[in-house]
């Protein structure tokens, strides 16, 4: 049996690809939508925090699956997207209604006196913005982002359903062949604790990375 | 925000999709279509030895996939395997997201309805497992009364035990080796399958065959979208010559013939 597994295990590994290239791609979707959306809700006039609000609503109460069932499925007849595509943007939309929540509480943990600060120095609201406001709140973001990455790691296995081989898809096809759902499932529960793991590394790295000494300092 | 705005809000978004649903893609001779294109895009759900599986080269394998192929040699179409969960087939073949579907899948009148059939090519039989020294004896299907019985969901035995059973007694599973993983360790009496599937479980041990039986004889087709009669055809026709030849049965006898 382990050496069955050995042999099928490259296969298996290969699904990684797909498990990583609909996450990245998925979070990137998300964290754009994400932080316009987070804008909006701070910053916006009143129709356009609502928007936000009634976006985030929305697609929080929404199961990933079905998102990409519409997506794939339903849509078909408007935009034919591929797969890959289609799992991408389901998940990215998924994801930006949390990410859209992260980084409202980003922006607004920035203390107000730096806004009132950028103004006093003849920055425009915008300005101020994109310059003080924003670069702070994300260092903020970071940790509460790294959470929804995890998430997103584990989500992608739901693009099987649109046909794309990714890692689980590939390790159920493998246990079926062989008889050996335990030691296939633990074996894949392991290459996705990894896989978080070195997710969350390297963003805990970023968080380290960018911190500003002073403000750390400070607390 | 008010309660009217979020309910707005699910009203614009429930029109916009049955919309998009009424517009699904015409199957506009089907047929026609894919002998342009010189491939037919085909739906399985590769978790289904021996009728579809990879095996260890990580190609499709199994009984459907190379009737499936031997099809496309007679009809001088490439296949072009696409692998969906099984309860996802029917929709990705209405969508158009694939031209066909070969699942061991049986014609019942409820698919029926939803997408069309060819002829059968290969009509199954099923099978009841215990685990292996359970002591559980089932001589025929009624001695399944009282027992907890585990089925693949949307399955012609999942069919079968929904009419016949009280629900509380079913449990359903996603995939057959889900149902079988219970079997072994208790959580259901008796696990209700296709028969050579059931085989080639009991073959790997801890569990046993109880009963051979028809629930309600599995007629396994390949599925088409709905009105397309020209393809469907072409797929009648190419079945009968496999009948006729003798492949299907030495295909049979290849993949599912004993264990």
């Amino acid at each position: 049996m382990w050496r069955e597994m050995l042999q099928a295990l490259p296969y298996i590994l290969g699904g990684i690809g797909y498990t990583l290239g609909v996450t990245v791609v998925a979070l990137t979707v998300g964290l754009v939508i994400g932080v316009l959306l987070a804008l909006l809700r701070v910053y916006g006039g009143r129709a356009a925090q609502n928007f936000a609000a009634g976006y985030v609503v929305l697609l929080r109460g929404f199961p990933s699956i079905i998102v990409l069932f519409i997506i794939y499925y339903m849509l078909a007849a408007l935009i034919d997207l591929p797969p890959f595509l289609a799992g991408c943007v389901a998940l990215g939309v998924c994801s930006s209604a949390y990410q859209a929540e992260i980084f409202r509480g980003a922006l607004q943990s920035v203390s107000p006196g730096q806004m009132m600060a950028a103004r006093a120095l003849g920055m425009s609201h915008r300005q101020a913005i994109i310059t003080v406001i924003l670069p702070q709140a994300f260092r903020n973001a970071i940790a509460g982002w790294s959470n929804e990455a995890a998430i997103v790691v584990k989500d992608s296995s739901l693009v099987y359903v649109v046909g794309l081989p990714e890692l689980l898809r590939r390790a159920q096809q493998v246990a079926a062949r062989l008889y050996a759902p335990f030691l296939i499932f633990t074996v894949t529960a392991i290459i996705y604790f990894l896989l978080t793991f070195a997710t969350n590394r390297l963003l805990g790295w970023l968080e380290r990375k960018t911190r500003i000494p002073q403000m750390v300092a400070a607390r | 925000m008010n309660h009217w705005k979020i309910g707005s809000l699910f009203l614009v978004l429930a029109l916009l999709l049955t919309a998009m649903v009424g517009c699904k893609s015409e199957p506009a001779n089907d047929w026609e279509r894919v002998q342009k294109a010189g491939k037919l895009v085909v739906g399985t759900s590769a978790d289904y030895p021996p009728f579809e599986f990879m095996n260890d080269n990580d190609e499709f394998d199994g009984f459907d996939v190379k009737l499936m192929e031997e099809v496309g040699k007679q009809l001088g179409l490439e296949i072009v395997w696409q692998d969906i969960g099984f309860d996802g087939l029917i929709g990705a073949l209405q969508t158009g997201k694939i031209d066909a579907v070969i699942a061991a899948m049986s014609a019942t009148p409820e698919r029926d309805e939803e997408v069309d059939f060819t002829q059968p090519y290969y009509i199954g039989k099923d099978a009841v497992l215990v685990a292996a020294g359970s002591g559980i004896v089932i001589n025929q299907k009624e001695d399944l009364a009282g027992k907890i019985i585990g089925v693949q969901t949307g399955t012609i035995q999942d069919d079968w035990v929904t009419e016949n059973l009280p629900d509380d007694e079913i449990h359903r599973y996603e995939r057959a080796e889900q149902a079988i993983l219970d079997l072994k360790s208790g959580r259901v009496d008796v696990v209700a399958l296709d028969y050579f599937v059931a085989s080639a479980f009991a073959g790997q041990g801890g569990v046993e065959v109880a009963l051979e039986t028809t629930f309600s004889s599995e007629h396994m087709s390949i599925a088409v979208p709905e009105g397309s009669q020209e393809l469907q055809a072409q797929l009648d026709q190419a079945i009968t010559n496999l009948q006729n030849s003798g492949f299907i049965e030495e295909l049979g006898k290849q993949y599912l013939s004993g264990e």
